[in-house]
Parts: structure tokens; sequence; C-alpha cells
């Protein structure tokens, strides 16, 4: 099927027209429910508004009322404490169960992928009612086993208790997210060619340095982006807490993160303006926790 | 490293499986409860092994949440949502991998990356504000539509098909004549299956788990998807915890036996994305 020359020469314009349409619908779902949600939460947050009539501007006052609200401290300190914990965990753990796995075990690769792998599947939701289930004051499987343990019987009542509950939250997400890291990590691992290690090895470096300037460094750009998918998820948490707390944020607000803080202001008080700049110090925050990482696993300053 | 001592392996060894059974010991659990009626569940010794109470829980389960309908909810919306995204996504994909000198290309493909870094959390009043507005509020259309044509998606498909179509293949069918459009459809997207089978499973699962979204705009408890409306559970009954655990058992079980049919398309679509080759 030859076609004319005149329309090959309007193929070439076609060809380019063609590109804008394929990206398009990106560009039209993201401007409507993307990026305008994301400038009009800017605009909202000078604002008070109950969703119902006439947003009224109110300058920095929502801010202002964010800085004075304990809650709100509370939120920020319990969201960065668990992001912290959670973060460090999850990544912690999965870099040494990846290393084990790709250089240690001798096989069975593909069954240890799937068993990590499987928390991954369960909906933090259905996580939360099972932990909830599990941790259970009377009949729960981890009282009944620290019973057995002390044979007496155990009916420590975990969420209401404040640390308690954070370890539980911290719990939830770590056995969520540790196998998703560990798969990544293992494939990071697989990267690196055995050859490098040999070529070490014959320059007579030990175990401990080959890991050191060998491993690190070029498992460094796959640790960053678990640190960093990890923040961005973990500053935002907020199905499994919901879910474990009923949507209170815990007793004495132990189990209050910000992004509970947020959706209470909003859509529990109506007040639109307030949930909308806390909504933006969650996002300048991520921002500022994501770029705090980038500079930090890449100590000679240049972006990665 | 590469030449590890025979103690090493052994220990670490035992501490992947340690680890492993940590991972599925709560899954164990929530099967060996859901299988025992409510009585059994407080005896003591507690129950260790499976048994056979879950006939029993399934009809204190049904009678107070709607569960084969919220299950088929479930499917229903993951399956419109991932069939949605694969087209939107494949397409732009296709676009920013194949015309890499139409103009603007770069500063579009550096614009789509970096709407990634932005935080759902972000707009998400204004964003149920518009859901008000079109309407759509106690409908699907929010899980569905809105991020149908997302970037990790778009990034993916990108990255997946410059390594699988050779721009030779492109040029060839050009030449016979075909258009930009009919080359989409009838060459790429035979030639990327496997790749969309791994974005298509990771979106059905996203989206059978998602719950902020669900509980901000269903209101008829017809329409919960499973994960919202198993936490009506709780409230309901904060004593019959073996009809619950059955009830995440129905929500978990599907994608479990997904993930073991289709493992393979999983992982590759967890480590395509992360590692660059």
């Amino acid at each position: 099927m030859v076609r004319p020359l005149s329309s090959m020469r309007h193929s070439r314009l076609g060809r380019h027209g063609t590109f804008y349409l394929t990206i398009l619908p990106f560009l039209v779902l993201f401007g409507a429910f993307g990026l305008f949600p994301v400038l009009a939460s800017l605009y909202l947050g000078f604002t008070d508004w109950d969703g119902l009539s006439a947003p009224r501007f109110v300058g920095i006052q929502n801010y202002v009322d964010l800085v004075r609200d304990p809650v709100f401290r509370i939120s920020i300190a319990n969201t960065l404490m668990l992001w912290a914990c959670s973060t460090a965990a999850t990544v912690g753990i999965a870099f040494v169960l990846a290393f084990l796995v790709n250089y240690y075990v001798p096989g069975g690769r593909s069954v240890l992928q799937v068993v990590f792998l499987a928390p991954l599947l369960v909906a933090p939701a259905m996580t939360a009612i099972i932990t909830q289930a599990m941790f259970s004051s009377n009949g729960g499987v981890v009282n009944d086993l620290l019973g057995a343990a002390l044979r007496h019987p155990v009916t420590f009542d975990w969420t209401r208790s404040a640390w308690a509950l954070k370890a539980l939250i911290v719990w939830m997400v770590v056995w969520r997210w540790t196998g998703w890291h560990m798969v990544i990590f293992v494939a990071g691992f697989q990267t690196i060619p055995l050859q490098t290690y040999e070529a070490a090895i014959v320059d007579g470096a030990r175990p401990s340095q080959i890991f050191r300037l060998v491993t690190l460094p070029l498992m460094r750009p796959i640790v960053m982006f678990s640190l960093i998918t990890a923040t961005v998820g973990g500053l935002q948490l907020f199905d499994e807490v919901y879910v474990l707390t009923g949507g209170t944020g815990g007793a004495q607000h132990a189990g209050m993160t910000m992004a509970i803080y947020l959706y209470q202001a909003a859509f529990q008080d109506f007040r639109f303006g307030l949930g909308s700049a806390a909504a933006y110090v969650i996002f300048a925050l991520i921002m500022v926790a994501s770029l705090l990482l980038s500079r930090s696993t890449n100590p000679q300053g240049a972006p990665a | 490293m590469i030449n590890v001592s025979r103690r090493g392996r052994v220990v670490a060894t035992a501490i992947v499986i340690v680890a492993g059974l940590i991972c599925l010991f709560p899954l164990y659990w929530m099967v060996v409860i859901a299988t025992h009626t409510n009585q059994e569940f407080y005896r003591v010794p507690p129950p260790v092994l499976p048994g056979s109470g879950a006939l029993e829980n399934l009809h204190q389960l049904t009678a107070n949440v709607d569960i084969l309908h919220a299950l088929w909810n479930s499917v229903y919306v993951a399956l419109a949502h991932s069939v949605l995204v694969l087209f939107f996504c494949s397409l732009a994909g296709y676009g920013f991998s194949r015309f890499r000198s139409a103009p603007g290309h770069r500063g579009l493909y550096a614009f789509t990356l970096a709407t990634i870094m932005i935080p759902p959390a972000a707009g998400l009043i204004p964003w149920f504000v518009e859901m008000k507005w079109l309407g759509w509020l106690n409908s699907y259309w929010p899980m569905i539509v809105p991020d149908a044509a997302n970037a990790f998606g778009i990034f993916w498909m990108k990255q997946y098909i410059d390594r699988s179509i050779p721009h030779d293949l492109y040029e060839a069918a050009r030449i016979d004549g075909a258009s930009d459009l009919w080359t989409y459809w009838r060459v790429v997207v035979p030639l990327i299956r496997p790749g969309l089978g791994a974005l298509g499973i990771w979106t059905f699962l996203a989206t059978w788990n998602l719950f902020l979204v669900p509980l901000l705009v269903l209101n008829d408890k017809g329409l919960f998807t499973l994960p919202l409306a198993l936490t009506g559970l709780q409230s309901l009954y904060g004593t019959n915890i073996p009809a619950t655990m059955l009830g995440t058992a129905i929500g978990v079980a599907p994608l479990l036996i997904a993930f073991c049919l289709f493992s393979r398309q999983f992982i590759a679509g967890l480590t395509g994305g992360a590692v660059k080759e």
C-alpha cells in the first residue's frame, strides 16, 4: 500500500499531531483532577469555607490556628515519629533480608518473593482489622502467647495505650512494606556484576571493605528510591490508622497523624479552609523530607 | 561475599525463613480464626489449626454485611479502572516513546514525571468538591476516571515500550502506510502484553485496596467496596471476631489467588520500574 508523496508530507505533520493526541488524556485528566485541586487547595488554605456557603478570605488565620492547635502539633510529632521508625525499620530490615537472600540463601527465590510480597496484597484497611483482632485484649493471639509465656493471663489493651498503639502502627507498616523494598533491593543487588566483586577480592579487599566501598555505593540510588517512596507514603499515613482507631485518632490522640487531622478537619468538622492549610503543611513536609533525603544519600552534593 | 561459608548460608536461610513466617503468620491466624466459631475463639487454649466453623461465621457475616455484593463491586471497579489505565497509559507511553522529535517532547515528559511527586493529600479537598460538582458522589466515577492516566503508569509503559519495540518497526509500519494510531493498536499493543499484564495487575490490586476515596465518596451501603464494607463490621460488632476474620479472608483471597497465578507479572511490574536496566 504505497501512499502518494503529498500525503506522506502530511503524515509527518500528522505524526506530531498524534503525539499530542496520545498524551491528551493525561493532560486533561491531570489538569482537571491533579493540578487544579492542588492549586485550589493553596487558595482555600487562606479562606474559611464550610463547603456550602461562599468561601471567606481570612489570610493566614488558618495557618495560625494550626500552629496554635495542640492536636495539630501532636499530629505532626506523631507523623514524624511514625514515619522515622517505620521507614528505618522497613528499609533496614528489607536491606538485610535482600542481602541475605541474594548472597547467602541458596534457592527458592521465587517462593520467597511470593511470601514476602503477600502482605502487600492485603488492603491497609483490612490489615488494620486483622491487627486489631490479633492484638485484641481478650482472645487475641498476641495476648494469648504472652500469657502462655508469662504463665499469667494477659489482657493488655494494646489500642488504649499510647506507646502500644504507635507500636502497632509501625508494625502494620513494616509488615506491609518490607517485602516490597526487599524485592527491589534484591533486583538491585543482582545488577552488581560479579566481576566487580572479583576484582575487589583480587585487589585484596576484605569483605567489610567490599561491602562499604563496592556494594553500598552501588546500591545508593535504589536505597534512596526506597527511602523517598517510604517517606511520601509514610507522611500521608491514613488507612491503617483510621481503621485501627475507628476514625478517632486513638486515645489521647496517640494515633493522630496529619492525614487523619486533615480528614477530621475537612470531612467531620467541615472546615475546608483549615483542612487545605493542613494539606499544604503535609505537602511542604514531604517536599522538604524528600529533598533532604536525596541530598543526604548523595554526599558529593550533585543531584542524583 | 561470593564464596560464603556453609554455616553462613544456614544461618542466613534460617533468618530469612523466620522472617517469612512472621510475614505469613497474620494471614494464617486470620484463616484459623475465620474457621472457628465465636465460642471456640475464647476457648483456652486457643485454636491453632483451621477448624470447621466457617459456615456459621458466614451466616453471621452475611447477616450484617452484604459481602458478596461488596466483593462484586470491588471486582467491577478494579477491572474498569485497570482497563482504562492500561489504555491511557500505554497510549501516552507509546507517544512518548515513539515521537521523540516532536516539539516540547522533553519538557512534557519531564513535567509528567514531576507530577509523580505530588502527594494525593495536597489536593484532596478541592478534588472532593469537584466530585460533588460533577455529580459523581456516591458513584464509581471518582475511582475510575480521575486517576486513569497516571504519571507512574505512563512512565512504566514508556520504559517498557522503549525496551521492547525497536524504532525500525515504526519505520516499517510507516512505509507500509499505517497510521500512527493503527500502529499503536495493531503493532505495539500485541507486543507489550507482558508489560500490560504487569501494570494491569498492580493497578487492579491498588484499586481493590482503595479505602480513603470510597470512604469519602460512597454513601450507599450497596455500593461499598470490600475494604469499606468490612470496616462497617467493626462498629457493628466488636464481639464477633471470627466472623470479621472470615470477612477479611474473603477480601484477601481473590488477590492472593491472582497473585499466585500471576506472580511473575507482579514482580516484573515491581522491579521494572525501580531498577534501570
